[in-house]
């Protein structure tokens, strides 16, 4: 593990992104951050094609996957990675703006790691979105490159 | 998704409704349905207040009983016909033998008349035939004879006479033989008895037509009542057929109704289930896409009192803090509304539910709001209710939190909880405080949604909770009520059914 893996997220609103992002620059794990606008360039990342197509292939540690983004939704984006015997090994956060139980249920139906509802308040967005990226970038023990799927 | 399980009833009647005929008039007491018109107004309100069993077995009850008339009708007619039959047969039988008898009285009386000139007993045979038969013509005649009493006396007559002639005869005859035809010459051509002879002539000659006219007069009775029965039966076929056929009309017709409410019920049901989903995006985009605004206001305020605070002047500070306090507030106040929209779409469970446990765990989880204070707290026994545990946890959270909200400003702050079991089948509790209390004037707006009767800066809130309340219990079948006064404390009431217990 030579190069540091990236932290992606997967959010629509360029001002969720900012915020999730002065957010982490507290922790100073921004630079670590990729953000994708939409579902379509969250697989385009994941699969290095399209924009990506040169980037140094590697699974990021983390993806911070919104629900409702234009073009693929999260639940998509959600369905094709724990699909993929490659791509499942990535923790999936869902962070979104949904307290509805059917997207909690859907999401973790598909295999989703966690689920986090974005607080309206800054405080505690930020340092949800801290503790987060904490968590999931510095903390948890990524899987290793390249391992196959058990199941 | 939760669509209120009402019973649709079917179009009822009243039971107790009288079923004459005379009520013509309910078209105004009754709304006229929403059916095929098939009468006249009153005939088919009168109908509608008939339920479709009823209709059928007051049709089959006439069927029947026209039926059971008919059957009696005709029974008494055919026995008639089959009495008049009867005595058609005695009368023939009586006016053959009463023609035999005549025959044979006139044999014995010109044999006898032979006997007195020529003296040859030979002639006598016709005689003592009917001297020996007699009785037995006798007995034959009582019995054919009907009941009619001037017949019977008639014959009565006639057999005197016939026993008066031939002991005449007889006579006669003794005095032939005894004393020669000389002695008996004058009796010999006219003939003995003549004046009985005649007599008795004449009478069967009565007789027989009287039986004749009695015969002639019950063929007509016969006729006619044979007649009757056959216009009876024909009419009774045409009324069964018309009954049955209304019945059948009826049936058909409540039937194609039935059908036809079904369909409609599965309409608006489909309507309904669609305005349902349609709310849930609205409820949905309203969760996801009115958050972010929000958070980006508040944010992007926190940020710039991050970045520029130092260089802002306290009533700038004062603008950032506000504005940052209204995008909270907006988001409770969202938040709240989507809980109080899930409340009323949301799928109910049905189990029974502890309160006294709920209470208890309800009271615990507010310990943190107490922030320290100490209440006096005061639980009466409660019962086990039938209900959705999380939607009544809801409820006690909502009318407990309040208590403790609302008791905040006393230096003794009690709250008492209890139920009672004032109606049959339904169970009542109440939360009682000693808190600011409200005027009952107001007491109609305590249960709506965003309703407040203080300020924010009084007591924070968003006036999403009784409405909630109100909306829970509802659901269960239930009622609220609040008691209360200013400054006094005020007391929130729910009723709940509990049939399962109460049998």
């Amino acid at each position: 593990m030579t190069t540091v893996k990236p932290i992606l997220l997967a959010e629509d609103n360029p001002r969720d992104a900012e915020l999730a992002l002065a957010a982490m620059e507290e922790h100073h794990i921004a630079d670590k951050v990729v953000v994708c606008h939409d579902g379509a360039e969250v697989l385009d990342y994941l699969y290095c094609r399209g924009a990506y197509k040169s980037r140094e292939c590697g699974n990021p540690v983390v993806v911070f996957l919104d629900l409702k983004m234009p073009k693929i939704d999260g639940i998509e984006v959600l369905r094709t990675i724990k699909n993929d015997v490659n791509l499942k090994p990535i923790p999936v956060v869902m962070l979104t703006s949904s307290r509805e139980e059917r997207d909690l249920a859907q999401s973790y139906a598909l295999g989703a790691n966690a689920y986090v509802v974005k607080p309206v308040e800054f405080q505690q967005f930020i340092s949800a979105v801290k503790e987060l990226g904490v968590f999931w970038g510095v903390i948890n023990e990524p899987p290793p490159e390249g391992t196959e799927s058990a199941a | 998704m939760a669509i209120e399980s009402a019973t649709q009833d079917p179009p009822t009647t009243t039971p107790s409704a009288a079923p004459s005929l005379s009520e013509s008039s309910p078209a105004s007491a009754q709304p006229p349905p929403p059916i095929q018109k098939i009468g006249p107004a009153w005939l088919t309100a009168w109908l509608a207040k008939w339920s479709i069993e009823q209709r059928v077995l007051g049709g089959f009850g006439l069927v029947f009983a026209s039926i059971v008339i008919i059957s009696v009708v005709s029974y008494r007619n055919t026995s008639v016909v089959v009495k008049n039959s009867r005595l058609d047969s005695a009368s023939h039988e009586l006016v053959q033998l009463l023609g035999s008898i005549e025959e044979a009285l006139i044999a014995a009386e010109s044999g006898h008349r032979r006997y007195l000139v020529t003296g040859d007993e030979s002639y006598l045979k016709a005689h003592r035939t009917i001297v020996e038969q007699m009785p037995e013509y006798a007995r034959y005649l009582q019995a054919l004879t009907g009941p009619v009493p001037e017949q019977r006396e008639r014959i009565a007559q006639v057999e005197q006479l016939i026993k008066q002639q031939l002991d005449i005869e007889a006579n006669a005859i003794q005095q032939r033989a005894e004393r020669g035809a000389e002695a008996v010459r004058q009796l010999a051509m006219p003939g003995v008895a003549k004046r009985q002879f005649d007599e008795i002539h004449q009478l069967i000659a009565d007789l027989e037509n009287y039986e004749q006219q009695s015969a002639r007069a019950r063929l007509l009775q016969s006729t006619g009542t044979t007649r009757s029965t056959i216009a009876l039966l024909a009419l009774g076929a045409i009324l069964q057929l018309v009954l049955l056929g209304s019945v059948y009309y009826f049936i058909h017709h409540d039937i194609t109704n039935r059908r036809r409410a079904a369909a409609e019920l599965r309409r608006q049901g489909e309507l309904l289930q669609a305005a349902n989903k349609e709310l849930e995006a609205f409820s949905y985009s309203v969760s996801h896409d009115l958050r972010a605004p929000l958070r980006h206001i508040d944010g992007y305020a926190a940020l710039l009192s991050k970045t520029a605070g130092p260089s802002l002047n306290d009533k700038a500070q004062r603008y950032l803090q506000t504005i940052s306090e209204s995008a909270k507030q907006m988001g409770q106040l969202i938040d709240d509304l989507l809980v109080f929209s899930r409340m009323g779409r949301q799928e109910m469970l049905r189990s029974t539910v502890n309160l006294n446990q709920l209470v208890k765990t309800v009271i615990h989880d507010l310990r943190l709001d107490l922030q320290g204070r100490t209440i006096s707290w005061t639980i009466g026994s409660l019962p086990d209710v039938p209900g959705d545990p999380a939607m009544l946890r809801q409820v006690f959270m909502n009318l407990i939190s309040n208590a403790v909200k609302f008791t905040a400003t006393r230096p003794t702050p009690r709250i008492e909880i209890g139920g009672t079991r004032q109606f049959p089948g339904e169970v009542t509790i109440f939360v009682r405080d000693n808190g600011v209390g409200f005027d009952m004037q107001y007491v109609n707006k305590l249960f709506g949604v965003f309703q407040r009767l203080h300020r924010n800066d009084e007591f924070e809130g968003t006036g999403i909770g009784l409405a909630n309340v109100r909306r829970i219990i509802h659901r269960h079948g239930g009622r609220t009520w609040a008691e209360g006064k200013i400054d006094q404390g005020a007391t929130f009431y729910l009723s709940l059914p509990v049939k399962r217990t109460v049998s």
